[in-house]
């Protein structure tokens, strides 16, 4: 369902505000800076940015407007006709064309000076063209001053319109002036409205809440109307009017019995017929007012006759009641409440919409299955508190607790503890005690006091702590702290004891000479061993695993491949030959062909046989091409040659200028320096100076 | 009668506290407030007791029982379970259970008489709520959800089920737990009922945000005014009928 919320609209500001607005907008969010210097392109692109800014900010701003004012035709037709009556129709539709015009335009101009930005051949001209562009822009904004004032006038209306639904239970008051309709929405809602003993004091539409049968319920209090053609009626009455018209409701119409209002009973009578097409399909309840004043036993036989047949007419209920002694008063508001709802739920049960609760509308009983008697169980004191009328009686209205709050100064009143739902005012409660001790936070309960236990003098002892099924209690020696002091000052005697004596013997090894030099050798070794670890530690360099760390060695230090062949000559081993073995041994380049370096000496071939040359022919032709077809397989640095220049010196200056042209101009830091320096003017630079005469020149 | 109450702002009171027949559990807070809502309305009957379930405040989300035990979940600590015990009536018996699924209260839910379960509950689980509740107990789903702790709450006197129950179901539902049964709502409009709710055979607790038209539904279904309490077919027919369709 649609809920009605004319406070989200946001403010339009005036036609300048507007403008003011999207120009700061536009020099705040867009680049500012701007040189002659600059590539044109750039020059273009930075006015392009900022008309297209400009533009865009606009449609936003325009945009919202246009969408968040309601649409006459999307809304609820009793919106439609209020706005209708209250802001007139046309000129709020006209309003809203104009600022969707208006936008429309300026997307146009934005095109169109965009595409003439394009052709800009200056930063100057450039420039001339967003300021006429931004100019246009801003005066098309102008021009729809009066429409933005005027939507800024209806939103402020609008947002101050009563929320109403106009979907749900809705009672409505009418009748003439001053009958007490603003009255009896006092009575029996919160609303407040004001009463004032003359005519036409309500002139709008008010709503007031109320509850009745678990529901919540709206009361419309509407404007007084007069008996007269609809076309003469003014803006108060017709909203009463519009209200009557499009609202699905029961409607209460008022008939002041004394005639205290200025209207004779006859008008009031004759305003009911003319305006009853109203009243068509609509629950309706003949109020006769201010009994009070004028009972309905005493009132002339011709005027009873007159509200009778009114009621008979027009087949509705006619009720009595007076605003000032309440008589009467709950009476219409139930009976209107019950044949509204009585109203909805026919309609709804005719549909299908309630084969969707029913589960929640009907209460499933249970068949036996078995002769079982499964009995509540209440207990005895609760069965007493209750014929008591303690809790649970019938009259025992649902409530919210007052007890989970903080303590109120009524919380002793009299009045007030009957609110509370402490059901036993004799009890102190937790939360009493609580504040008393310091409040939350600071009081904490003792859980022990609600033990329930056969001795209650046992409630608040220690309970032993158990652990793996025994009790730790039993494990602990009661002169447990004695003798750990017994033992600690033992234990310092015999520290002071040890150390008396070793203060008195000397160190003498028990060691001979053999022995000590021996040790003084390995503690040597030892100790170069750890200095020599320790400079190699000093290279700071990746460690690489030993595998890898010994083949780089023997593929590049011949050193290593001399002390192998020694060591194993020593040994007595054939060393010939012995290191082409070995893994790091570096590999020579194979020859491919048979002819080897042959292939680029002239070979003498004059005592061969002619079968030999050829095979050399053919030797040297596969060679030319294996090394064409390598220079295309490879992807490796080609020769000049091979990159199309003649030599070295093409290349290089093919390189230099391939440089050259990728450095843009970029000033001396960046595109933004336009630092001159000193322009030296040779006539003033020339020739002798001497000093003192430097500025003259 | 039902009352409606708030644990530090949260609505869903059934998490914090669990109610039966002979005994009120609540969840320690930072304040005795919720405590004394229970301690009001319930302290001159049953023992209302502060307790913690493995030192976590969802007392109401991991414990189940009625008036004969109560079932706490294997995590308990051997300090709560000896506290429960000293709390509660010498009738109850307390009992940990083995369960994978260790919030019992939202896999079970019971009366005096009959539980119904979760449908993945161990066979050991099943035995020991027969036994130690004294209940018969059925393996069902409520509106699909196998959640029936969660899902729906009944007493001795009647019952309430997710409002998306089938009609068929409620009347299996019904033939089953022996009491009538309705399907409603709680704070206002919430299908959890058994986290919304808590509630006996004389009295419940309601969320803050419960609606008078569904505080109706539950003191006349749960019969909490008596015998005077009146019929919602008939009462509330028209208004519940204008609410929901």
């Amino acid at each position: 369902m649609v809920v009605y919320n004319f406070k989200k609209i946001g403010p339009v500001p005036s036609a300048t505000d507007m403008v003011d607005i999207v120009l700061t907008r536009t020099q705040r969010k867009t680049p500012t800076v701007i040189h002659p210097g600059y590539k044109i392109s750039r020059i273009r692109s930075f006015y392009m940015r900022k008309v297209k800014f400009t533009q865009q900010t606009i449609a936003e701003r325009l945009g919202n407007i246009v969408e968040h004012f309601p649409r006459l035709n999307d809304i609820h037709p009793f919106y439609a006709d209020l706005m209708n009556i209250l802001y007139d129709r046309d000129h709020y539709k006209l309003a809203l064309g104009q600022i969707n015009t208006a936008k429309g335009l300026i997307d146009s101009l934005s095109r169109d000076y965009i595409r003439l930005l394009k052709y800009g051949d200056s930063l100057y001209r450039c420039k001339q063209l967003k300021r006429a562009a931004l100019g246009r822009m801003c005066t098309i904004i102008k021009r729809q001053k009066s429409a933005f004032a005027y939507l800024e006038e209806v939103r402020k209306h609008l947002s101050r319109l009563p929320a109403l639904d106009p979907h749900t239970r809705t009672l409505l008051v009418t009748g003439y002036p001053n009958v007490g309709k603003s009255s009896f929405m006092n009575k029996v809602t919160r609303a407040n409205v004001d009463v004032q003993p003359y005519a036409f004091t309500t002139k709008s539409l008010f709503v007031g809440h109320m509850d009745h049968r678990y529901l919540r319920w709206q009361v419309i209090d509407t404007p007084g109307i007069l008996d007269k053609p609809l076309e003469e009626r003014n803006t108060i009455e017709m909203q009463a009017v519009t209200a009557l018209a499009h609202l699905q409701c029961a409607v209460l119409y008022f008939v002041d019995l004394s005639e205290q209002c200025g209207y004779t009973v006859e008008q009031q009578c004759s305003l009911f017929k003319s305006i009853k097409p109203l009243f068509a399909n609509k629950q309706l309840i003949l109020v006769v007012n201010k009994i009070d004043v004028q009972p309905w036993e005493t009132l002339e036989q011709e005027k009873k006759k007159m509200i009778e047949g009114l009621s008979e007419s027009a087949n509705c209920s006619m009720m009595l009641m007076s605003n000032v002694t309440e008589e009467g008063v709950m009476d219409v508001k139930s009976a209107a409440c019950d044949k509204l709802l009585q109203a909805r739920v026919d309609q709804r049960v005719v549909g299908k919409k309630v084969d969707d609760v029913m589960n929640r509308l009907q209460v499933f009983h249970p068949s036996a299955r078995d002769d079982e008697t499964r009995e509540a169980f209440i207990p005895e004191s609760v069965a007493q508190a209750r014929k008591e009328g303690r809790i649970g009686s019938a009259d025992h209205k649902a409530k919210k607790s007052t007890t989970g709050y903080a303590v109120t100064k009524n919380d002793g009143n009299e009045e007030m503890a009957g609110r509370n739902s402490n059901p036993d005012p004799g009890r102190k409660t937790e939360r009493d005690i609580m504040w008393e001790m310091g409040g939350p936070g600071v009081y904490s309960m003792d859980y022990r006091k609600n033990y329930d236990l056969a001795n209650p003098e046992h409630k608040f002892d220690a309970i032993p702590e158990i652990m793996d099924g025994k009790n730790i209690a039993d494990y602990v020696d009661p002169d447990i702290d004695a003798k750990l002091a017994a033992l600690e000052a033992e234990e310092d005697q015999r520290m002071a004891e040890n150390q008396a004596a070793r203060m008195g013997e000397s160190d003498e090894s028990d060691l001979d000479e053999d022995e000590e030099d021996a040790i003084t050798k390995i503690r040597t070794v030892k100790a170069v061993s750890r200095e020599k670890s320790g400079i190699n530690r000093k290279q700071n360099t990746p460690v690489m695993p030993r595998s890898v760390r010994g083949r780089q060695k023997d593929k590049h230090d011949k050193a290593v491949l001399d002390t192998i062949q020694s060591h194993l000559g020593g040994l007595g081993v054939e060393t010939e030959g012995i290191t082409k073995n070995v893994r790091g041994r570096k590999r020579e380049r194979k020859d491919r062909s048979v002819g080897g370096d042959a292939m680029d000496e002239e070979v003498d071939t004059t005592n061969m046989s002619s079968t030999q040359k050829k095979k050399i022919r053919k030797e040297k032709k596969d060679g030319e091409k294996r090394e064409q077809s390598l220079a295309r397989s490879h992807s490796r640095p080609r020769e000049p040659s091979q990159v199309g220049l003649k030599d070295e010196e093409a290349r290089k200056v093919a390189t230099k200028k391939e440089i050259t042209a990728k450095r843009a101009f970029n000033g001396l830091s960046g595109e933004g320096d336009h630092r001159k320096t000193v322009h030296l003017v040779k006539w003033m630079n020339t020739g002798k100076k001497r000093n003192g005469t430097h500025n003259k020149r | 009668m039902a009352t409606r109450c708030q644990y530090e702002s949260s609505n869903e009171i059934g998490v914090f506290s669990s109610l039966t027949n002979s005994y009120a559990l609540c969840a320690i807070g930072g304040s005795e407030n919720f405590y004394s809502i229970f301690e009001a309305e319930l302290a001159e009957h049953i023992p209302v007791i502060h307790t913690s379930i493995s030192g976590v405040r969802m007392v109401g989300n991991m414990t189940v029982g009625n008036r004969r035990g109560l079932l706490v979940p294997s995590t308990t600590t051997d300090q709560e379970l000896q506290h429960l015990r000293n709390s509660l009536p010498d009738g109850v018996v307390i009992q940990r259970v083995e369960e994978r699924l260790s919030a019992l209260g939202n896999c079970i839910t019971c009366n005096d008489h009959v539980a119904l379960i979760h449908t993945d509950l161990d066979r050991e689980t099943e035995d020991i709520i027969s036994d130690v509740l004294g209940v018969e107990v059925f393996r069902q789903t409520v509106a699909g959800n196998a959640l029936v702790g969660s899902y729906c709450k009944f007493t001795n006197q009647g019952g309430i089920v997710h409002p998306r129950t089938t009609v068929e179901d409620i009347e299996e539902l019904s033939s089953l737990t022996c009491v009538p049964l309705v399907a409603g709502t709680v704070n206002r409009g919430s299908d959890v009922l058994g986290g919304g709710m808590v509630v006996n055979d004389w009295c419940a607790f309601v969320g803050m945000d419960t609606t008078s038209t569904e505080i109706s539904v539950v003191e006349s279904i749960f019969k909490l005014k008596g015998e005077a309490g009146g019929d919602i077919v008939k009462d509330m027919r028209a208004s519940l009928i204008d609410q929901l369709s």
